[in-house]
């Protein structure tokens, strides 16, 4: 039968785990009070690296300026930076770091997130906690109209991603420009600036549309650019015609194939849409080894240096469409570009990116809610983000303030984008680039810094 | 009809009263008794987050194992872990089935699936079945993305819960699990399990002998994708969300790992597996930032060591186990434990009897 | 809007990666062929064999088709390392233990990859790089045209190795049946590392060429394994010329099915087509040879 010693045994090894459990649990006490935020960002990649560098660079200059003055505790206090690494952002990777960060570090807010489904993901765990996540990525508009506010952002009723939990959407910021900003930039330009350059050069006729192939990640990024770059073309009657899209799996490398089915469709323009590894891949692809000698833009999430070293001399007039150039100057368009810019690069040693300068931004703007709500309280925090109005920092917004609207684009901003071309320099073995359009934004009297040009060796689509 | 239930009631009751007086039982009394306290003491995260996950692998593992029995190894049950999420998370939703019983039509419907590839898989050899498994969870990814609307594409979508998170979802999934590696513990006992055994020590004795390989190759696909199912539906209730990436081979690869580090066809290796692997990507993240302190200067091309590191240890781990401990960790537990019995028979000894 | 062209162009590309397959799927047919094992890290040994090509190429600013000999080397040893250490101990027993054991050794190869050199693309910059040949309105790289001629090469020596030299015979009588070929003397354990060396050399190759034509990151290695895979059963395990053709219509059904239908179809492809297959005849299409 069962023997004594046995039993004791296994008597003791359950003392044994419940103690190490006890012991684990005090040993999260944390000594001092501090400012706890979550950094939410894919360390895979090399967007998540930069916002990871950007983040470190706000904490450090908040906490070497004397840190956030909590009112109601009477003092300075400095911020912890609690890293939340969703490796490569998927759902089933995002979710559980940004629990841990939420049940366990007991953050008091959140900054990042990258993918959209990522992101859709996490921030549940946020809305059913109430910990207000200032979203740096993302460019799904849904994770903040998924909510009653935002009209559930369209989705049918019974759709799973709806949300009923008013209150707890109204923990979400979307710090990031959306698919439908981009698009919109990226079809004025081809119609504002690009056709009439193709109109003359080769005595094209006025009614003439330009020949636009889309090439994209087959993902709700790629596909909601797709749509929203159509129905933006139908809605103002655009005189650009979509006369091939190609899509590819989100793991490809490999892209000449649907590079060679669209040089046979003779397009005036290809627009790429991915990100970083993809895109250059595709432009490099296109170029070296199918012989597609056209344009490519580019959208804003390959504004980073990664992009510009794997691109190399085929990155030369090429086009990206994006909202933070630290590649366009010096002279940069806005001083505090230049002010980050040099500290970053002396500090790191690389130049930054746009996901970091989304992320520097967001410590910025948690602080001054912080601040002004004189509490760590969520609540207050949360109410206190969303009267926010600073002035805009290293984004650019069309009002020139930071400011989170509370209609049915619900606590979005509204940033301003512009479209660059990168210029081969000899003496940084490296591309640079100009900003190409347009010609003006709020706060920022001349942002255009260069006339567009078409690339050496260009060949418009047919006819 | 009747009277093979009575017979079914009674080997239960049979095998039962035999377990209860093997000294196994104990260890699962205390296995179970751990599992029903130990919440209590442990933080809303640990319990929610990686108590629930060790249980719901624990019976992915299992499953896995079950088809291993069989002989049969395959690399692809992240199709069925997948096919059993999706399933139930959109009954659900779209059919307004209730969550419990969502749950259980997914799990039959990943079992529908399986018996498919199961067929397919009848007469194939060890490495080509490996093969097509892994196969096929790689085209099941392809064919969801085309269904988008349904399928809600790349982007996935949230799943509707059964129970609140937290400690009742605890109970309820580790009630689940309990009876299903129960139900599984049966089937291995009975002559369908020995059927098993036969099959994978040698296929060609086993046909010579007169046991039907194909049926019960077959019958262990079913079996197995059935609960890989029902793993998939209470791992998209924990994760509160579903989406094309729970199809990685990462999620194939896990199971096995688990199983063959805890030791292969053995009931309790799977769990054992789970645990060691859940604790080891719960708890050693922790230690990331000190790692990359570290080891940052000799490894400049990346920010953060710690998951290729904890990866590499993995695949590491799983070769060493392989190659020197063939029946794993259970079998040094097992060690331990019959080393502390010796002691115990040569004591009892000399009190003299 | 389809091209003759562009046809034309879809189809070059198609023997170009094909080439590279055939590589792969031989190197894997012969490790299968003689020893009778399964390395599910093939592809593996095919991405560290881009990275040495990758190291030597920009650490000793070697030409990228010397670059190839290099790696060829490198992960032939490797190669042996990994037959004696691992797989060695595993043979002769449960035939999934020689799964496991490689399906352990991807985690480990890929990782250490990842540390060494991280995510980032690379590829290895070629001094045809941007150059091609043209012919009326269908141009090719050089760069694919040297490719198909380094396989040529390297496929005639393999085809000399194998039937003239004295190795060559002792492996092939390894593959028809180890315990006779023991009995006449031929030194088992030396023909298995040199076998298994063999197909990570082939594997390199494929690799070296891989990374001139396409960029690579760590994780590349899991998707080739299992084309090479399709290739192998489908042209008949252990045969040589199967995965030769096998490769060579692998690669152009798959680039012509991705100009018509689109690169999401790239990888399933490859599947579908096993899955028909097996189910159809399960010991592929050309038979089993010497199982």
């Amino acid at each position: 039968m069962v023997n004594k010693k046995l039993l004791a045994a296994i008597v003791i090894v359950i003392v044994i785990v419940a103690a190490s459990a006890a012991v684990w649990q005090l040993m999260l006490v944390p000594s001092e009070q501090t400012v706890k935020i979550g950094l939410v960002a894919c360390y895979d990649k090399a967007e998540g690296q930069d916002m990871d560098r950007a983040a470190k660079m706000a904490v450090k200059e908040i906490n070497d300026a004397g840190g956030v003055y909590v009112a109601d505790l009477d003092a300075y206090l400095k911020i912890e930076l609690v890293i939340a690494d969703t490796e490569d952002d998927s759902p089933g990777k995002a979710v559980s770091p940004v629990t841990r960060a939420i049940l366990e570090d007991g953050v008091d807010l959140l900054v990042g997130g990258y993918t959209s489904s990522g992101t859709l993901a996490d921030q549940v765990v946020a809305i059913e906690n109430r910990v207000p996540y200032i979203i740096t990525g993302a460019s799904s508009s849904l994770v903040t109209r998924r909510g009653p506010q935002g009209n559930y952002g369209g989705l049918p009723e019974g759709d799973p991603l709806r949300i009923a939990d008013a209150e707890g959407m109204s923990y979400m910021f979307h710090y990031c420009t959306t698919t439908y900003d981009y698009s919109k930039t990226v079809a004025n330009f081809f119609a504002d600036s690009m056709k009439p350059l193709l109109d003359s050069t080769y005595g094209f006729a006025a009614s003439r549309e330009l020949r636009l192939a889309i090439i994209y990640r087959d993902d709700a990024f790629g596909k909601g650019v797709v749509a929203d770059t159509k129905s933006i073309i139908a809605n103002n009657n655009l005189p650009i015609d979509v006369v091939i899209e190609r899509s590819y799996p989100t793991t490809a490398t490999n892209f000449q194939t649907d590079l060679t089915a669209i040089k046979d469709a003779k397009p005036d323009a290809v627009y790429v849409v991915d990100f970083i590894a993809g895109t250059a891949e595709i432009i490099k692809q296109g170029q070296r080894d199918v012989g597609l000698n056209t344009v490519y833009i580019a959208v804003e999430c390959c504004e980073d240096p990664q992009f510009y070293t794997l691109l190399g001399t085929y990155g030369d007039k090429q086009l990206l469409e994006s909202k933070f150039a630290p590649y366009a100057g010096p002279p940069f368009y806005l001083p505090i570009i230049g002010t980050y810019v040099t500290t970053y690069q002396q500090t790191y040693d690389t130049l930054p990116g746009m996901m970091g300068a989304d992320t520097y931004d967001a410590f910025y703007i948690a602080k001054d809610a912080i601040e002004r709500a004189g509490t760590l309280d969520k609540a207050a925090v949360r109410d206190a983000l969303e009267s926010t109005a600073m002035d805009q920092l290293l984004i650019i917004t069309e009002t020139g303030k930071i400011e989170f609207s509370t209609g049915a684009t619900y606590h979005e901003i509204a940033p301003v984008t512009f479209v660059e071309q990168l210029v081969w320099n000899e003496n940084v073995g490296e591309c640079r680039s100009v900003i190409v359009y347009p010609a003006t934004a709020p706060g920022v009297p001349t942002l255009k810094q260069a006339d567009f040009v078409l690339p050496t060796g260009y060949q418009p689509g047919s006819p | 009809m009747q009277r093979m239930l009575v017979n079914l009631l009674g080997s239960i009751k049979t095998e039962f009263l035999n377990f209860s007086h093997s000294e196994k039982f104990y260890f699962v009394l205390g296995a179970i008794a751990i599992g029903a306290v130990i919440p209590l003491f442990l933080s809303e995260y640990v319990v929610g987050e990686v108590l629930t996950t060790m249980i719901i692998f624990a019976l992915y593992a299992s499953s896995w194992n079950l088809l291993a029995y069989s002989g049969q190894g395959s690399l692809g049950h992240a199709a069925f872990l997948g096919i059993g999420g999706f399933a139930s998370a959109l009954l659900a939703i779209k059919l307004s089935v209730p969550p419990l019983f969502g749950l259980f039509l997914g799990s039959l419907f990943s079992a529908a699936i399986g018996l498919l590839i199961g067929l397919a898989c009848v007469r194939l050899k060890a490495w080509f079945l490996a093969m097509v498994t892994f196969g096929f969870s790689v085209i099941i990814v392809t064919l969801i993305s085309q269904f988008d609307a349904i399928m809600g594409g790349i982007m996935g979508f949230p799943t509707p819960l059964l129970v609140e998170r937290g400690l009742a979802f605890y109970y309820m999934t580790f009630a689940l699990v309990a009876a299903s590696i129960f139900v599984m513990y049966l089937v291995m006992k009975s002559k369908m399990g020995l059927a098993f055994r036969a099959i994978h020590e040698n296929e060609l004795e086993a046909k010579m002998i007169g046991i039907d390989t194909a049926k019960y190759r077959l019958l262990a696909f079913v079996l197995s994708t059935f609960f890989a199912g029902l793993a998939g539906g209470l791992f998209a209730q924990s994760i509160r969300y579903i989406q094309v990436s729970v199809f990685d081979p990462y999620y194939s690869f896990l199971p096995l790992m688990m199983a063959v580090i805890g030791g292969l066809r053995t009931m309790e290796g799977p769990i054992i597996g789970s645990v060691i692997i859940v604790s080891i990507d719960s708890f050693l993240p922790r230690i990331d930032p000190i790692l990359q302190g570290l080891m940052g200067p000799l490894f400049p091309s990346i920010s953060n060591v710690g998951p290729p590191l904890r990866l590499l240890s993995l695949g590491l781990f799983l070769v060493i186990v392989v190659i020197f401990f063939p029946k794993g960790v259970t079998s040094l537990l097992h060690k331990v434990y019959s080393y502390f019995r010796t002691n115990e028979k040569k004591v009892d000894n000399n009190d003299g009897n | 809007m389809i091209t003759i062209s562009g046809l034309i162009e879809t189809l070059l590309w198609g023997v170009a990666n094909g080439c590279i397959y055939i590589l792969l799927a031989t190197g894997l047919n012969i490790i299968f062929g003689v020893m009778k094992l399964v390395n599910f890290a093939h592809g593996q040994l095919l991405m560290i064999g881009a990275y040495v090509a990758f190291a030597a190429v920009t650490a000793f600013g070697l030409n990228a088709y010397v670059a190839i000999l290099v790696a060829i080397v490198a992960v032939a040893l490797i190669g042996a390392g990994l037959e004696r250490l691992t797989f060695r101990r595993v043979l002769g027993t449960d035939k999934l233990n020689e799964i496991f054991v490689s399906l352990g050794l991807i985690y480990v190869i890929e990782n250490i990859a990842v540390l060494l050199w991280g995510n980032k693309y690379k590829q290895i910059q070629s001094p045809f790089q941007g150059l091609r040949l043209s012919l009326g309105e269908v141009s090719i790289g050089y760069d694919r045209l040297l490719a198909i001629s380094v396989v040529i090469v390297i496929l005639v020596a393999l085809f000399i190795l194998i039937k003239k030299t004295k190795i060559g015979l002792a492996m092939r009588a390894t593959s028809q049946k180890s315990e006779t070929s023991m009995l006449m003397g031929v030194n088992i354990e030396k023909v298995y590392i040199f076998t298994f060396a063999l197909g990570a050399a082939l594997a390199a190759a494929a690799g070296a060429l891989y990374g001139i034509i396409f960029p690579f990151y760590p994780g590349i290695g899991a998707l080739p394994t299992i084309k090479a895979f399709a290739i192998i059963i489908l042209g008949g395990l252990g045969s040589i010329p199967g995965a030769v053709i096998g490769g060579l219509l692998y690669g152009i059904a798959e680039n012509t099915a991705v100009y018509f239908l689109g690169g999401i179809w790239q990888d399933a492809i490859a599947f579908a087509l096993l899955i028909i297959v097996l189910v159809i005849r399960p010991t592929g299409l050309f038979g089993e040879k010497g199982e």
